[in-house]
């Protein structure tokens, strides 16, 4: 579904990284490993169409990617470094907005399994400004769950996470290959999860 | 029919977000009303020079209080990324600078409008004029939110140096000052002089997406 | 034509062209100074004062003409990514300042004799003013952002928006009723002015480009080298 052929990125007259090639097919998963400050992230948001490449180019279903955006931007799900749910209000009404943003077709039930899968039921009512980082960071991954996407782009998903976190990690991934979904994240350790490509920057 | 529904659930977004930060609006119409009152004891409270220059202080301070609240226009959202999650859910960065600057208008420049009637009775203008300013203000202002959209696009990745978006938004905004006065002093010349003003919208309204979005974009790239 | 957009070129060129200027500059100040304080006759209005038109109007003109360039050099560099465009604009910024703030300062010095004050908020001054205040912004702008990328596009755009400025500068005392007296020299009319008082005013525009275009190369040349590794 995604390829991406010969990529080569400058920024400031500097080269991050030359000629990288990866592709992405259902129930793939890719990981990007390197050290810090060697290009993941600008890798990740090349591909999301963020960052113009140098060289090199990127096809979506066969089309080159910035003919086919709209239709890619449809099946993609993006976790940054940052993590986006709005502090000032309540895991509810942060529930409830993405809930209505994204259109998600993820019912109730469901959300309350992942709620509690995730360890975070007891924190409904409260602002999420006032949770631990490794809490909020758990919550990015109920918005990966509630957007219901095909292509998962991850950066450094596991960085803070308790072992319990990661296994659970590790399952969810597991899930989503199983139903035809492909995955891509950046990672500066070795995370222990079974990959089918694995990309050094 | 998703396109609409999702425009609904940003301004539902935006709606909570403001809602639960009511107090930065406060505070906002605080400071408004404290800077007419140092302003009448600075000049005295004598009633003939208020009311002649009263329209004046209210169009300055209006535009100094609402550059004030500028810093969030897109901060929060461009540092905890959801500025990146809006867009990959469809939206471009011109359209979301749009959809940006009527958000600030609705939550930040509305209360202003409303709180105008008792600023009028604190300075002392005359009730015929309420009209003029009512009329020139909900022009204006929403020529100042998408200057302020503009200059705190420009402004996401300087850190340093913030003020510089509120002197872009307030040298822009002169000639909107000299025309939104000139109607309420010179009553029989105001269908011509609200046509300028409504010219200036529409030129500011056509280059804000443009600017604001490209800039936006830069400030994705390059953080 | 090349050496407008291309840096290289434009550094052969300016090795060329930089002493002859200085040269040419020095020459013309030296006859333009000599012509507008010794040889041009007194204004029978105005009297000796008339001569603080022989800075003021050069100054104004070239205040204007560097942000035309700096807004065409914007769109250059903006729509057809021509990274020269960007150098042009943050090194020629603080000369349109210098410029801006020549005619200011002259202009109110001339205002004092002749309408008995230092400043006047008419539709003219006020707008050099803001033109002003936009290159000081300009020039803050680059010293306030940690990334050149954002920092040189960021310039441009607000470049271009504050272009709207240039003809309210120029059409200002057509538009308005102003104490500022309207242009007396342009080019679709016979000007106005004696050809006594023409030929001094001449060469010292001149004279002025002149010293403007060698202080511009020597800025550009240090921005380039200043970036050289990225352009090479």
């Amino acid at each position: 579904m995604l390829i991406v052929q010969d990529l080569s990125i400058e920024r400031l007259d500097k080269k991050i990284f030359e000629n990288i090639s990866l592709s992405l097919v259902p129930g793939n998963i890719t990981i990007l490993k390197g050290k810090n400050g060697s290009g993941k992230t600008t890798l990740l948001k090349a591909i999301l169409n963020i960052i113009e490449p140098s060289f090199g180019s990127i096809y979506w279903k066969g089309k080159l990617l910035q003919k086919n955006l709209y239709d890619f931007y449809n099946h993609v799900t993006y976790i940054g470094d940052s993590t986006s749910s709005l502090k000032k209000l309540t895991l509810r009404d942060n529930i409830n907005i993405w809930k209505k943003f994204f259109i998600s077709n993820v019912n109730d039930a469901q959300i309350e399994i992942a709620l509690k899968t995730l360890r975070l039921d007891n924190y409904l009512n409260k602002k999420v400004g006032t949770l631990s980082f490794g809490e909020t960071k758990k919550l990015e991954f109920l918005r990966l769950i509630m957007e219901n996407k095909k292509v998962w782009i991850l950066d450094e998903p596991l960085s803070n996470l308790d072992e319990d976190s990661i296994e659970l990690m590790k399952q969810t991934f597991e899930d989503h290959c199983g139903k035809e979904g492909s995955i891509i994240f950046s990672s500066h350790q070795n995370p222990g999860i079974y990959v089918t490509e694995e990309i050094n920057l | 029919m998703n396109f609409l529904n999702k425009i609904i659930f940003f301004y539902y977004r935006e709606y909570k977000l403001n809602m639960s930060g009511i107090q930065d609006i406060l505070t906002n119409i605080i400071f408004f009303f404290i800077s007419i009152f140092i302003f009448i004891f600075s000049i005295g409270s004598d009633k003939e020079t208020i009311s002649l220059i009263g329209v004046g202080i209210l169009w300055t301070l209006l535009l100094l209080s609402s550059t004030l609240s500028l810093r969030k226009f897109y901060q929060d959202d461009f540092e905890n990324g959801n500025l990146l999650i809006i867009h990959l859910n469809g939206f471009s960065f011109g359209f979301i600078s749009i959809l940006k600057t009527f958000s600030h208008f609705l939550f930040v420049q509305v209360p202003f409008l409303l709180s105008i009637p008792i600023a009028c009775i604190l300075l002392n203008i005359s009730n015929d004029k309420l009209f003029y300013l009512f009329a020139s203000f909900s022009i204006g202002s929403l020529i100042l939110s998408c200057l302020g959209s503009i200059s705190s696009s420009m402004n996401l990745m300087n850190q340093r140096n913030f003020l510089l978006g509120s002197v872009i938004v307030m040298i822009f905004s002169v000639p909107v000052i000299i025309f939104s006065v000139g109607i309420i002093n010179m009553e029989e010349s105001f269908n011509s002089l609200i046509n300028i003003l409504f010219g200036i919208l529409l030129i500011v309204f056509a280059i804000n997406p443009w600017a604001s979005g490209l800039c936006l974009k830069l400030s994705l790239e390059n953080n | 034509m090349k050496f407008l957009v291309n840096p290289s070129k434009f550094n052969e060129m300016a090795d060329y062209l930089f002493r002859p200027l200085l040269i040419l500059s020095i020459i013309l100040f030296a006859i333009g100074l000599l012509f507008s304080f010794y040889l041009s006759p007194d204004d029978y209005q105005q009297g000796s004062t008339v001569r603080i038109m022989y800075v003021h109007v050069p100054s104004a003109w070239l205040a204007l003409l560097t942000y035309t360039i700096m807004t065409l050099y914007s769109i250059l560099a903006l729509a057809f990514r021509i990274p020269f465009g960007f150098i042009f604009n943050t090194a020629v910024a603080p000369i349109g300042a210098v410029f801006t703030l020549i005619c200011i300062i002259s202009g109110s010095l001339w205002g004092k004799p002749m309408w008995g004050t230092w400043w006047v908020w008419d539709a003219r001054l006020t707008s050099v003013a803001i033109l002003f205040i936009i290159y000081l912004i300009i020039i803050f702008m680059n010293l306030s952002f940690e990334n050149r990328i954002v920092r040189e596009k960021v310039i441009a755009i607000f470049i271009l928006v504050g272009s709207v400025n240039l003809p309210i500068v120029k059409f200002s005392v057509d538009w308005w009723n102003t104490l500022h007296q309207p242009a007396t020299i342009s080019k679709l009319s016979k000007p106005s002015i004696d050809p006594s008082m023409m030929a001094p005013l001449i060469i010292m525009t001149f004279a002025f480009i002149m010293i403007g275009v060698a202080i511009a190369i020597l800025r550009i040349k240090t921005e380039i080298i200043s970036r050289k590794s990225y352009l090479s």
